[in-house]
C-alpha cells in the first residue's frame, strides 16, 4: 500500500469562493521523492499544509476527499497524531525557531521533549541528527545567532529528529542565498538517499531535476502534469503555467526556435544532459563542415 | 544579542546550584515579609542582611549592585520627591521648598516604601542573575505549570530582542523613503505610525507561522513532556523551602497576634 494516498481532494480556504485545491488524487510510495512545482498561488503551500494535517486542523475551511498517511485518515485524526507521522518545514527559517530555547542543541530537543522521550534517547537522537545534518559545530550557539542557511538546517534537523515517516518541505530554500541553498539541498540529498519519503515544493528546477523521482505540476489548484523529471521538466509548454524552466531547457528551446535542434529530441533538464546534448550537436556540426 | 534580555551570569556558587523553585520561594518570602512583615524596617534589614550577602555568596555581587542601582535609583528618586512633597498631613517640617513643607513623617514613609521596592526588585534580580531562564521554566513545567505558560515566558525573553531588530530595520526603511524621525516631539510621534503598523502586522504573520512550527514539533501532544536539562532538587532545597514558608507564616502570624 502507498504511504500517502490523496483521494479526490478539494479544499477551499475560509472566506474565499474559489477552491485552492481541486480534485487532487495521487499516491506516494514509501521512499519516494516527489517534487511539487507551480506558479505562486498554484496551491503548493496549501498542498503541503494538507499533507501535514494543518489543513483542516489549523486552517479551517471546507475540505472534501480523503488523505491517508500510513493508514491514518488526517481529517479524522488529531493534529498531534499527524505530526508524529509527517514532518513539515517551510520557507522562513527564522519563524521555525521555537523561541523558547537558548542553544541549537536544546532547540532540536524541543520536539522530543514534547513527545515525552527519556533523556538518554533525546541526547542520542539529537547527536545523531546533528551529525547527519552536519551542524555539530553549531550545537552550543544561540539559534538566533545563525545565518539563514544554518537556521534552515537547524529547522530541518528539529523536524527530522522526530523521525517522521513523511517529510514535507515547503520551499525550504526560497529565502536563502546560493550557498545556503546548496547546504540545505545537500542535507535533502542525503535524506533522499537514506530512503526518507520526501515531498518538496520548490522553484529551483536544477535541484529538482537532480533528486526527484516524480514531478507534480500544479496550476490554479489542479494537477496539470505528473511524471518523471525528464518527461515533465523538458516540456516547454509549462512556461505558460508560469513555471520557470531551467536555463538548460530554455537554451535548448531557443536553439530549436532557430531550427538547429535535432527533431524529436527531448530538451535537456540538467547540466549533465545539456553537456551531452550540446556536445553531440557541436560535434555533428563540426563533422558536417569538414 | 541573545543575552540582552537575560541577566543570567554563569558562575559556580551554592546559589547557582540551588533549585530554581527554592530561589523563587525565597524571592516571594522576602517580598511578603518586606511588605507585610511585623515591622517597617524589616525591608531594609532583609536587603542588607539577606539579599546583599547572598549576592556576594553567588559571586555576582558587583553585577548585582550595578544592576540594582541602574534599575532602582531613578524609581526611588522619583518616589522620594513625590511622596515627601505631595503626601498630605502635617508634621515636623524639615525644609520648606517654595510653598511645600517636606515633613519628617513623609520622608519616613518614602523611605519605607523605597526599601520595600528595593527588596522586591533586588530579590528578583538575584534570582535572574543566578538562574538560567530555561532551567527555571523546565523546573516549573516539571512541577505542573502548563507548557504554554512557560513557553510564553521563555519565548518573550528571546523574541523581544528580535522585535527590536525588526523595528530598527523598518525604521531604516521608512527613513530611506524620506520619513522624518528626528526633531521635535510632534514629528517623532507622527513617525511612530509607519513604524508600528508594519511591525504589528508583520508580527501577526510571524505568530501564525511560529504557531505552525511549534505545532509541527508536537507542542500540543497530550504525552507527558520530558526535559533535556536535569535540574537538581536536593533534600536541602526542600528543607530550605519549608523553612522559608514557616518563617513567613510565623512572622506574618506574629503581626496578627501582636495586634
Amino acid at each position: 500500500m502507498a504511504q500517502v494516498t490523496i483521494n479526490n481532494l478539494t479544499y477551499t480556504y475560509p472566506l474565499t469562493e474559489e477552491p485552492a485545491l481541486r480534485e487532487i488524487s495521487i499516491e506516494i510510495q514509501a521512499g519516494e521523492f516527489l517534487a511539487v512545482i507551480g506558479a505562486n498561488g498554484a496551491g503548493k503551500t496549501t498542498l503541503c499544509y494538507t499533507l501535514s494535517g494543518f489543513i483542516p486542523h489549523f486552517f479551517r475551511g471546507e475540505l472534501q476527499g480523503k488523505i491517508l498517511i500510513d493508514g491514518l485518515d488526517t481529517a479524522n485524526s488529531k493534529l498531534y497524531e499527524i505530526v508524529e507521522k509527517v514532518g513539515l518545514a517551510f520557507q522562513n527559517p527564522f519563524n521555525q525557531i521555537s523561541g523558547s530555547k537558548f542553544t541549537v542543541y536544546e532547540e532540536i530537543a524541543f520536539g522530543l521533549e514534547n513527545l515525552g522521550l527519556p533523556r538518554d534517547e533525546i541526547r542520542s537522537r539529537v547527536e545523531w541528527i546533528l551529525a547527519l545534518t552536519g551542524i555539530e559545530d553549531l550545537a552550543e550557539r544561540s539559534p538566533y545567532a545563525l545565518s539563514g542557511g544554518q537556521q534552515q538546517k537547524v529547522a530541518l534537523a528539529s523536524i527530522l529528529v522526530m523521525k517522521p515517516g513523511v517529510l514535507v518541505l515547503d520551499e525550504p530554500t526560497s529565502q536563502l542565498d546560493p550557498i545556503g541553498t546548496r547546504e540545505v539541498f545537500q542535507v535533502i540529498r542525503s535524506l533522499a538517499h537514506s530512503g526518507q519519503t520526501i515531498i518538496l515544493a520548490e522553484h529551483k528546477m536544477e535541484w529538482i531535476a537532480e533528486f526527484a523521482d516524480r514531478v507534480l505540476v500544479l496550476d490554479k489548484g489542479e494537477i496539470v502534469r505528473l511524471g518523471t523529471p525528464q518527461q515533465v521538466l523538458s516540456d516547454i509548454n509549462l512556461l505558460s503555467s508560469g513555471i520557470g524552466l531551467s536555463r538548460y531547457t530554455r537554451v535548448a528551446h531557443r536553439v530549436n526556435q532557430q531550427k538547429l535542434w535535432p527533431k524529436g529530441q527531448r530538451y535537456p533538464i540538467s547540466l549533465q544532459e545539456a553537456t551531452e546534448a550540446f556536445g553531440r550537436l557541436l560535434s555533428q556540426e563540426g563533422g558536417s563542415k569538414k | 544579542m541573545r543575552d540582552r534580555l537575560s541577566f543570567y551570569i554563569l558562575r559556580e556558587s551554592p546559589i547557582h546550584r540551588m533549585n530554581p523553585l527554592t530561589k523563587l520561594t525565597l524571592v516571594f518570602s522576602l517580598i511578603l515579609l518586606a511588605f507585610l512583615g511585623p515591622v517597617e524596617w524589616l525591608a531594609i534589614l532583609l536587603f542588607t542582611t539577606v539579599i546583599l550577602p547572598l549576592s556576594f555568596l553567588a559571586h555576582v555581587g558587583r553585577e548585582f549592585l550595578s544592576a540594582t542601582a541602574r534599575l532602582l535609583l531613578p524609581v526611588i528618586g522619583f518616589l522620594f520627591v513625590m511622596q515627601s512633597i505631595f503626601l498630605p498631613g502635617g508634621g515636623t517640617a524639615l525644609v520648606q521648598v517654595w510653598v511645600l513643607d517636606i515633613t519628617l513623617e513623609n520622608v519616613n514613609i518614602a523611605f519605607v516604601n523605597a526599601t520595600r521596592i528595593l527588596t522586591m526588585i533586588s530579590s528578583f534580580l538575584l534570582l535572574l542573575l543566578t538562574t538560567h531562564p530555561s532551567a527555571l521554566m523546565s523546573d516549573l513545567a516539571r512541577r505542573g505549570v502548563p507548557g504554554p505558560i512557560s513557553y510564553t515566558v521563555t519565548s518573550t525573553l528571546q523574541i523581544l530582542p528580535q522585535m527590536q531588530v525588526k523595528a530598527a530595520t523598518i525604521m531604516d526603511a521608512q527613513r530611506a523613503r524620506g520619513l522624518e524621525t528626528q526633531g521635535n516631539l510632534m514629528k517623532r510621534i507622527r513617525a511612530l505610525l509607519p513604524l508600528v503598523a508594519p511591525l504589528v502586522f508583520g508580527s501577526l504573520v510571524d505568530v501564525e507561522e511560529r504557531a505552525i512550527a511549534i505545532e509541527a514539533r508536537a507542542f500540543n501532544s497530550p504525552r507527558q513532556k520530558t526535559s533535556l536539562v536535569e535540574i537538581d532538587d536536593r533534600p536541602i532545597d526542600r528543607r530550605i523551602r519549608w523553612g522559608l514558608i514557616l518563617v513567613v507564616i510565623f512572622l506574618l502570624g506574629s503581626r496578627l497576634w501582636l495586634k
